[in-house]
């Protein structure tokens, strides 16, 4: 495998932003609600997160050390404004469903984690193969939390208003602390402990 | 201090100074670029959501924060926001007359609330249940109104209903007084 499908790769499992990383987690829990919400999220990650990769990447040789994390937040800032006004102006539908979460990625510290861990320290390429695979890993995290949250909370599983199916008491009877933040933190906690006694994450 | 080591010491300013100038820039042009198709937009979706609310409607004239719709030359009704305080935030409601005693309807055009439950609030189920109500019966059932809260959102259905009627008394007496008046 080259360095580009390594650095892509290791996003996924090894440095999953959200379980082993414990990245990002904010926004995490306040989106986690559904499936539509992850992957919007994902979308939006996605964008931004190449974009500041690829320009921290690009300047790192001129960034001082001792200023490097108020250069990263200026930039990863003005990247999502400008992102966000583009998307509002040219593609409404869409800004329409990513509305909530372009300025949550502000405070998303997977933004400003990866730039400072990774792309102040590599080349273009490995950069955006990192980018890659940290959203990757990030969208399988969002997708097992909000589907668990999803049919626990809620009791049925509809994915952009196509309903899937209904479960029998949980529909009538829905254990509501899995929609609220207390619950994501619950099912975070689960999933980790599932994890590391599995072996899928080794410490 | 020599110089040398002043520039050396500098150096970090000076770089972040250009950094701060730079994303100045980026931010004021993308807002200039932006900025008019962005009005548009909202433009577009507030009339989108006045012809959905007032199918009749021919257009519409904004003054005093109250929309007023023509069918033709006829007034068919108005429209105005009201903003009730939720459980996660403000709640922005675009809220229908049909006249001066009753209510067209009303629309959820932004909220903060939990999802799962106070987002509840925006589907019709719950909506709905403004049509055609006389404004002195938006209130639960408890309090003799007519609506029923939703099973665990009371906060934000209570928000709704109390940010509506109190809206819609202080724009009855506007419309009212602006009617008088001319």
């Amino acid at each position: 495998m080259g360095k580009f499908g390594k650095e892509f790769a290791k996003g996924l499992v090894l440095s999953n932003p959200v379980f082993v990383l414990a990245l990002g987690l904010c926004p995490t829990l306040a989106i986690s609600t559904s499936i539509d919400n992850a992957l919007g999220m994902t979308l939006a990650v996605l964008i931004v997160l190449i974009g500041s990769n690829v320009i921290i990447s690009l300047i790192r040789r001129f960034v001082p050390n001792i200023t490097r994390i108020p250069i990263f937040i200026v930039i990863i800032a003005t990247l999502v404004t400008v992102v966000n006004l583009i998307f509002h102006a040219k593609f409404p539908d869409l800004y329409e469903s990513l509305g909530i979460f372009l300025p949550l990625i502000v405070v998303n510290c997977i933004i400003l984690g990866r730039a400072e861990a990774f792309a102040s320290k590599n080349p273009i390429l490995n950069s955006i193969a990192d980018a890659l695979g940290i959203t990757v890993g990030f969208m399988l995290a969002l997708l097992i939390i909000s589907f668990l949250r999803q049919i626990l909370g809620t009791g049925n599983l509809a994915v952009f208003g196509t309903h899937l199916f209904d479960l029998p008491v949980l529909k009538e009877h829905p254990i509501v602390i899995f929609i609220l933040p207390p619950g994501a933190f619950l099912l975070i906690g689960l999933i980790m402990a599932l994890f590391k006694r599995t072996g899928v994450i080794k410490e | 201090m020599p110089a040398k080591d002043f520039l050396k010491k500098a150096f970090p300013v000076i770089i972040l100074t250009a950094v701060v100038a730079i994303s100045v820039t980026a931010l004021t042009y993308t807002d200039r670029m932006t900025r008019g198709e962005i009005e548009a937009q909202k433009e577009a979706q507030t009339e989108s959501m006045l012809s959905e609310m007032f199918p009749e409607m021919g257009r519409y004239e904004l003054s005093d924060d109250i929309y007023t719709i023509y069918q033709d030359e006829d007034e068919i009704g108005y429209a105005f926001i009201a903003i009730g305080k939720g459980y996660g935030g403000n709640i922005d409601i675009l809220v229908g007359l049909e006249n001066d005693t009753t209510l067209k309807g009303i629309t959820i055009i932004s909220h903060n609330e939990t999802p799962g439950l106070g987002t509840r609030i925006t589907e019709p189920s719950f909506t709905n249940m403004f049509a055609g109500l006389n404004i002195n019966d938006v209130a639960l059932r408890k309090d003799g109104g007519q609506i029923d809260a939703i099973t665990s959102s009371t906060i934000s259905s209570v928000a709704v209903i109390d940010a509506v009627r109190a809206t819609a008394v202080e724009k009855v007496k506007l419309i009212k007084a602006s009617e008088e008046g001319g």
